[in-house]
C-alpha cells in the first residue's frame, strides 16, 4: 500500500534538518522501519554512550503511536531488558499531533530524566531508588561496556 | 475623517473598476460550505479581485483586518474584541464547566444563536495567519508616494432603498487616494476604517503613464500565497487542510483527520482538552473563513488535494473493494446485530455508511487453520455480505448497527487500509435449479437401491444414517425441520421465545432460506454453522440443518436461568 503523506514529509524532514543527537534512517524495503540512533545526553550516566534502537510506525500512524524499542543494552529504571521503553506519549498520552522528531527527543530527554517511581524495569528502579549513588555508576558502567560505538 | 465628496466620480468611467466581481461577495461571506460541495472555483486574481481579496482578512463586524480572530461554534470568524460581552446563560447545567455557564450571542446576523463562551477562542490557524499577511502588507507598502490609485467605496444598497437614501449613502460613502496597488491600497482603506465589509470599490489609477500597478498586486499575491501556504497544513496529515474543521479550543483539522482522532480519544491532539462534540462531526460546522481562503488562494490545490483523499481511501489495489470485518457468523438474509467500539471499525463503518454501506463480515480462525489459497489467515476463508439496515452512533463515537445478510462470498485476496482487513471477494451462488433437481434425483435413487440392498442383507439392523439421510426428499426434509420447530415451541425451547422470533422472523417456507433462519435461531456453535455458508445446493444445506435436529432432540435444554443474547 502507498506510505501516507505525512510519512514521506516527516522522513524528509528528519533527513533535512536532523535532531542534534539522534538520528533515524528508513530501512530501503520498509519505509516505516526506521534504524535509530540515540547519543546519550551530557551529564547523564548516559554520556558518551551510543544508543541503537528501532522506530516502526504501525499501519494505522499517526492515529497510533510509534513503536520504539532500545537494541542496546542499558541500565535505566524506564526501559527493560527486552529494551521495551516505559513512557506515557508513547502510550496513552500519544497524540497525533506528535511525531517521530518528537517522541524521539522525549526518549533522549528520559535517559536525562529517570523516574524511578514509575518503573519498567522493577530491579533497576529498586536499586535506583535505594540507592542512587550506585545504580548510576551501574548505568555509566553498562554505557562503558554496551554502547561504545 | 477625511472624507472627499465628488460625486462625479460615482459613475463607472470605464474599465478602471471592478464593479462586476467574478466571484459574488455572499460565497465568501456565508458559512459551513464545505469545499468539495461548492461549485468549481476560480482562484481569485491579485488584481481584478483585489477587493474579494481583501475582504477574506476583514472581520465582518468592524471591517478592520482580523485582530486575534475567534471562530465561533457557526464557523464564522470575527475579531476576540467584537464579540459581545458574555452573560450567565440561563437553564443550562450539562456540560456543567464554569465556561460552558456564560453564553454570547453570535454577532453574526445570519447566525444569531446564543454561543456557549467556551467554544469562542481564538483560531490558531487564521491567527498566524492575518498576522503573516499583515506583515506581508506592511512589507509591500511604498514608502514613496509614486503609485497613486484612487479607492471609491461603494456602499451596500438595498434595492428597496429610496432614491433619495441611495444619494445620501453616496455622500457618506469614502474615497482615499492610496499607494502601492490594489491589494496594498485596499488593506489600508480596511486598516484605516474606511472600507466596510459589504462594500465594493471602484478604482481609478492617476498615475501619468495609465500604469494600474498590475505587477504590483501580482507579486504581492504571489507571495501571500506562499506565506498562506505554510499555515495552511493540517497537523495530523501533513497536507493541505482539507474542510477545515476548528475545534472550540481553537485548532484546526481537515474534517476526516479530526474524525480519526475522535476515533481514538476526545481530546484535542494539539492541546489535549476535551473536546466536546459528539463523534460523527455531523453538526459541527466548517470553518468558513479557511475554506474560502483556500478556495481563493489555490483552488487547484484544493481539488488535487480531494483527489488524492479519495485515492488514499481505496486500498493500494483497486481489486480490494471490500471492507472486512472480522468478528462474528453472520447468514444470508437473516439479521446481524453488532456493537462497534474499535477505532479501526469506526472509522470502517463510518466510510461504509458514507459509501454503499455494504461490508464483508467473516469469523475468526481460531485453530489458524490454512484456509484454501489464503493460508492460514486470521480469518475464515468464507463470509456474508452485509448491508447497514439501522446505524445509530453513540456520542462518544461507538456505535450499534443493524444489518442484514444480502449475500455470501469468499475471499480470493486480501490486504489491509488504515487497520482493517479488506479484500477481493468472489460471490458464492447456489448451483442451478436444474443442476439441483438432477442431485435429488441421483442422490434419493441412489439412497433406495442402497436401502433396499442393505434391507435384503440385514433385514433386522436400522439403516446406515448416511442412506437414511439421503433417502429423504429435498421437501421432506425441510417438513421435518418445520415439524421439529413446531414440537419444540409447545416444549417452550428457550431459543424459540417470542423474542428470539421478533428478531429473525417465522421459519422461511423457502427450502432455500431455511437453514440460515434455523442455524440462527438454533443455539449451536458457530463453527458448525459455518458450513453453511460453503455450500452451494439448497439440499446439501437442507441435510445439514437436518442432521442438527437428532443431536438437538437428545438434550435437555437448559431452563430458564441461561441466557440468551440477542
Amino acid at each position: 500500500m502507498a506510505l501516507p503523506k505525512r510519512i514521506i514529509k516527516e522522513t524528509e524532514r528528519l533527513m533535512a534538518e536532523p535532531v542534534q543527537g539522534i538520528s533515524a534512517i528508513p530501512h530501503e524495503e520498509n519505509l516505516r522501519h526506521f534504524d535509530v540512533v540515540i547519543f546519550g545526553p551530557s551529564q547523564s550516566p548516559y554520556e558518551g554512550g551510543v544508543f541503537k534502537a528501532e522506530l516502526f510506525l504501525p499501519e494505522d500512524y499517526p492515529m497510533a503511536p510509534p513503536k520504539v524499542r532500545f537494541l542496546t543494552k542499558i541500565y535505566h529504571p524506564n526501559i527493560d531488558r527486552l529494551g521495551r521503553i516505559c513512557l506515557d506519549v508513547l502510550k496513552s498520552n500519544w497524540s497525533p499531533a506528535l511525531q517521530i522528531r518528537t517522541i524521539l527527543l522525549s526518549i533522549q530527554a528520559l535517559l536525562g530524566a529517570p523516574n524511578p517511581d514509575d518503573p519498567l524495569a522493577n530491579d533497576v528502579a529498586q536499586q535506583w531508588k535505594e540507592d542512587q549513588n550506585k545504580a548510576i555508576a551501574t548505568a555509566k558502567e553498562w554505557t562503558e561496556k554496551y554502547a561504545k560505538p | 475623517m477625511n472624507r472627499q465628496r465628488r460625486k462625479d466620480f460615482l459613475l463607472p468611467l470605464g474599465g478602471e473598476q471592478s464593479f462586476e466581481p467574478p466571484v459574488p461577495p455572499q460565497s465568501l461571506m456565508v458559512g459551513n460550505v464545505p469545499s468539495q460541495e461548492s461549485p468549481e472555483q476560480v482562484a481569485l486574481a491579485a488584481h481584478r479581485d483585489a477587493r474579494q481579496l481583501v475582504r477574506l482578512v476583514q472581520c465582518p463586524q468592524c471591517s478592520r483586518p482580523l485582530s486575534a480572530p475567534a471562530t465561533l461554534p457557526c464557523g464564522h470568524t470575527v475579531c476576540r474584541r467584537c464579540l459581545p460581552h458574555p452573560r450567565p446563560r440561563a437553564n443550562i447545567s450539562y456540560p456543567n464547566t464554569p465556561d460552558r455557564l456564560f453564553g454570547l450571542a453570535c454577532p453574526l446576523p445570519q447566525c444569531g444563536a446564543e454561543h456557549a463562551a467556551a467554544e469562542c477562542n481564538v483560531d490558531v490557524t487564521l491567527s498566524k495567519l492575518v498576522e503573516l499577511i499583515k506583515a506581508e502588507m506592511t512589507k509591500h507598502n511604498p514608502s514613496t508616494h509614486a503609485t497613486p490609485t484612487q479607492l471609491e467605496e461603494i456602499l451596500q444598497c438595498d434595492d428597496s432603498m429610496a432614491m433619495e437614501e441611495k444619494e445620501k449613502m453616496r455622500d457618506i460613502s469614502n474615497q482615499r487616494v492610496l499607494h502601492g496597488g490594489r491589494l496594498v491600497s485596499t488593506f489600508t482603506m480596511a486598516e484605516i476604517g474606511e472600507l466596510q465589509y459589504g462594500s465594493d470599490l471602484v478604482y481609478h489609477t492617476l498615475s501619468s503613464t495609465g500604469d494600474d500597478y498590475q505587477q504590483l498586486d501580482n507579486a504581492l499575491l504571489d507571495r501571500l500565497r506562499e506565506v498562506a501556504h505554510k499555515e495552511l497544513d493540517c497537523l495530523v496529515c501533513y497536507t493541505l487542510m482539507m474542510d477545515p474543521t476548528t475545534t472550540s479550543c481553537g485548532h484546526t483539522f481537515c474534517r476526516r483527520c479530526l474524525a480519526r482522532v475522535m476515533d481514538h480519544s476526545s481530546i484535542c491532539p494539539v492541546c489535549r482538552r476535551d473536546l466536546h462534540i459528539p463523534a460523527s462531526l455531523q453538526n459541527k460546522c466548517s470553518n468558513a473563513l479557511l475554506n474560502s481562503l483556500l478556495n481563493g488562494l489555490c483552488p487547484d490545490l484544493v481539488a488535487a488535494r480531494a483527489a488524492a483523499a479519495e485515492a488514499e481511501e481505496q486500498p493500494g489495489d483497486d481489486t480490494l473493494t471490500t471492507p472486512l470485518f472480522v468478528c462474528t457468523l453472520a447468514l444470508p438474509t437473516m439479521p446481524t446485530f453488532l456493537h462497534v467500539f474499535e477505532p479501526r471499525y469506526r472509522l470502517m463503518m463510518r466510510r461504509c455508511v458514507e459509501g454503499n454501506r455494504q461490508f464483508g463480515m467473516v469469523m475468526y480462525n481460531r485453530t489458524s487453520a490454512p484456509q484454501g489459497d489464503l493460508g492460514p489467515t486470521q480469518f475464515l476463508e468464507y463470509g456474508t455480505l452485509l448491508e447497514i439496515v439501522n446505524f445509530e452512533l453513540l456520542r462518544d463515537g461507538r456505535s450499534f448497527v443493524e444489518t442484514r445478510g444480502v449475500g455470501r462470498f469468499r475471499i480470493c485476496a486480501h490486504g489491509m487500509l488504515d487497520g482493517y482487513h479488506v479484500g477481493r471477494i468472489e460471490r458464492v451462488e447456489d448451483l442451478s435449479l436444474a443442476e439441483e433437481g438432477e442431485l435429488e434425483q441421483r442422490e434419493t435413487t441412489s439412497a433406495q437401491e442402497l436401502a433396499d440392498q442393505f434391507q435384503r442383507e440385514n433385514p433386522d439392523a436400522a439403516l446406515p444414517a448416511d442412506i437414511a439421510l439421503n433417502l429423504h426428499s429435498t421437501q421432506n426434509l425441510l417438513d421435518s425441520c418445520m415439524e421439529f420447530i413446531r414440537q419444540m415451541r409447545q416444549a417452550s425451547a428457550p431459543w424459540l421465545s417470542a423474542r428470539i422470533v421478533s428478531v429473525y422472523g417465522e421459519p422461511p417456507e423457502d427450502p432455500a432460506l431455511f437453514p440460515y433462519w434455523f442455524a440462527s435461531v438454533l443455539p449451536i456453535t458457530e463453527e458448525e454453522k459455518y458450513v453453511l455458508l460453503r455450500t452451494n445446493r439448497v439440499r446439501e444445506r437442507l441435510k445439514i440443518v437436518y442432521s442438527w435436529i437428532g443431536r438437538i432432540r437428545g438434550q435437555r435444554w437448559p431452563s430458564g436461568n441461561a441466557c440468551s443474547i440477542l
